[in-house]
């Protein structure tokens, strides 16, 4: 049974997308599997996943970064706001922004010694205060059909962010599970104590972890502005809550030290699904907001009660992996 | 029960503290006796410059207003101080302000009075306090998240009672709570809003309820050898809270006669900017109610200075989240000393 629920608790995303992919293929009468919904759902997780990916980095470091959805909106604006000054000035600078919030984050948690989710609600406010000003509450529009490509366009039958998405969770894995640094992350997120006795820099890593949240923030309100072609300050109101809950039920633990990328990319995968068999369900509006709730609640409640279950083991001698 | 002080998440590492700083005790520094009033020294400048800058400020008038204007903000700061006391939040107070508010209307076009319409609304309140607390204890997880999540799903419910649009108060007479005033001057919930204050610190301090709420921010584990009751004191903090906001939606929706499901935008991290800018650590164990007060005024002199010196109000987000900001940056600097 224990080894029953450690074979779940390490693969329960991609048991939980098979679970939906049955479910709502049988359920939704041919709407479900076809190519282009397929194509749909690609589209709607490849621009969600970056900001779930650094979401997951950050969570296995042991932290949390409730500022994601901010800095996805605000880089989503600079994106299209600056293209008079050049499209690709636009993006470099968008992308600039998300890593420089990450930076401030990831100071406000070394040097600062603030609580993560204090300082990160924190700048949330602050981005958001940024966005408003700099975009009057209006929705901004983009001038140049070319950047559109990056979210709305496609090699052959591949949507191009997903291209984009595969790549980075190439080099997210690559750094995670294979770098130096990427290690370290995990030994930070296990224990801050112990990493620090064995001679890893707890505050750099800390500092990687958010600037990487931050910067792929950006990314992902890149490819949203370039999806939509404009941008507006309702861009990101839910990202927090959807960000955790990818990461959580992709394996990560807010408690940190545990997850990794491909299990992040299963859980926007895992969601992505939930909420496109929602729409072909026609499941309203209110009630998809309340099972999204629920969601993250069971999630948070489950990922607190297998800490507490792993704590007793440890108490009473036991070892579990 | 499985929950434990650290699950917060707000355990600090100790290895990691800078060495040698621990040599402030011998002598007391020059800021000693300011330390803990920092918004009491903001209030003083801002209202030094509010008078500098602005005709109008210092009338009576004005700062009746702004008393007015945070009168509900504060009722719902005054819930989270009890909370943050005990090293927890409540990102759910936006959502049961205007749920208390909505249940309330419902309840008076039902067919309820006045008083027991309230009740019905205070009651809804309680009744997601009681949710919040039981989830949280029940499982050991993170309040924030939890009640992040809660305040989605009471949300949504809000959204599907009112199915998006705004409600209408049926009695006449529930205006007074919001905008009646005694000797003509001094509005209602202005008085509420003290008067609560002046009881919840009377709890705080005098009660075992109270004193119990301080031990569980210091130490947890101390309380729970010493025979106070831990659990049943937190999830009476979590009714409380709730409770207090589920008034303020009440008071709020009395103002206008109407209510929607959004009318607490923003005020869970407005309650906690207030209560920790009068003082209230958000490490728990340190603060209270009457320094909430000061919290609140501050927050609402910033607010009417800023609309007063033309300050766009989109820009007023900027400066509310940089005193956040800056404030626990000094919190949690003064916690280290």
């Amino acid at each position: 049974m224990r080894r029953f629920i450690g074979i779940f608790e390490k693969h329960s995303a991609a048991l939980i997308v098979f679970g939906l992919v049955v479910a709502f293929g049988s359920t939704s009468t041919g709407t479900f599997a076809t190519g282009s919904n397929i194509e749909n759902i690609a589209r709607q997780i490849s621009l969600d996943a970056p900001m779930v990916f650094g979401q997951a980095v950050v969570l296995i470091a042991g932290g949390i970064d409730i500022s994601v959805g901010s800095t996805m909106a605000m880089a989503a604006a600079i994106a299209i706001g600056l293209q008079p000054y050049g499209t690709l000035t636009a993006v470099a600078a968008a992308l600039l922004f998300g890593l420089a919030v990450g930076v401030v984050n990831g100071l406000l948690v070394t040097r600062g010694r603030i609580v993560a989710f204090v300082a990160t609600l924190g700048t949330m406010s602050v981005v958001r205060g940024l966005l408003l000003t700099y975009t009057g509450q209006r929705s901004l529009s983009g001038q140049d059909p070319a950047f559109a490509w990056w979210g709305g366009g496609q090699i052959g039958p591949v949507p191009v962010s997903l291209l984009v998405v595969l790549a980075l969770l190439g080099v997210l894995w690559v750094f995670l599970g294979h770098t130096r640094e990427g290690r370290a992350l995990y030994a930070i997120g296990g224990s801050k104590d112990a990493a620090f006795l064995g001679g890893v820099s707890v505050d750099r890593g800390l500092m990687v972890a958010f600037s990487i949240s931050g910067a792929l923030a950006a990314v992902s309100g890149v490819l949203v502005a370039s999806r939509l072609n404009s941008a507006s300050v309702q861009l990101g109101a839910d990202a927090p809550l959807m960000s955790i809950s990818a990461a959580l039920i992709g394996g990560a633990s807010l408690l940190g030290g545990k997850g990794g990328i491909i299990g992040a990319f299963f859980g926007v995968l895992a969601l992505g699904i939930l909420n496109n068999g929602m729409n072909l369900l026609g499941v309203p509006t209110y009630s998809q907001i309340a099972i999204r709730a629920m969601i993250l609640i069971a999630i948070v409640a489950i990922d607190a009660l297998g800490t507490a279950l792993r704590r007793r083991d440890l108490a009473q001698g036991r070892i579990t992996q | 029960m499985v929950d434990t002080v650290s699950e917060a998440g707000l355990a600090q590492s100790t290895l990691q503290r800078a060495p040698g700083n621990s040599s402030g005790s011998a002598r007391t520094r020059w800021y000693e006796p300011l330390r803990n009033h920092t918004a009491l020294i903001l209030l003083v400048v801002l209202l030094i410059a509010g008078s500098l800058t602005s005709d109008v400020f210092l009338t009576p008038r004005n700062l009746l207003n702004i008393l007015w204007a945070i009168s509900i903000l504060g009722i719902v700061a005054l819930g989270q101080t009890v909370l943050l006391l005990t090293c927890r939040f409540d990102m759910s107070v936006a959502a049961v302000v205007g749920f208390a508010g909505i249940v309330t209307v419902l309840a008076q076009i039902n067919g309820f009075g006045i008083y027991s319409s309230i009740a019905v609304g205070l009651l809804a309140g309680a009744g997601i306090g009681l949710l919040n607390g039981l989830l949280v204890l029940l499982t050991g997880a993170n309040p924030f998240l939890i009640t992040l999540g809660t305040n989605l799903l009471v949300y949504s419910l809000s959204l599907s009672l009112t199915q998006s649009k705004t409600l209408y108060a049926t009695i006449p007479a529930f205006n007074v709570l919001g905008r009646g005033q005694l000797f003509g001057f001094l509005h209602v919930s202005v008085v509420a809003f003290f008067l609560l204050a002046l009881v919840l610190e009377f709890l705080l301090r005098r009660t075992i309820f109270g004193r119990t709420v301080f031990v569980i921010g210091f130490n947890e584990v101390a309380g729970r050898f010493s025979g106070l009751r831990i659990g049943a004191t937190k999830l009476a903090a979590f009714v409380m809270c709730s409770s207090l906001a589920a008034l303020a939606g009440i008071i709020m929706t009395s103002r206008t006669n109407s209510t929607v499901a959004n009318a607490g935008f923003g005020m869970e991290f407005d309650s906690i900017i207030a209560a920790v800018l009068g003082g209230t650590s958000l490490f728990g164990g340190r603060g209270g109610a009457l320094r909430t007060i000061v919290g609140v005024v501050v927050l609402g002199v910033m607010n009417n200075l800023l609309v007063l010196l033309n300050v766009p109000t989109e820009a007023q987000q900027i400066a509310k989240g940089s005193v956040f900001l800056l404030v626990v940056w000094a919190d949690s600097m003064l916690r280290r000393n």
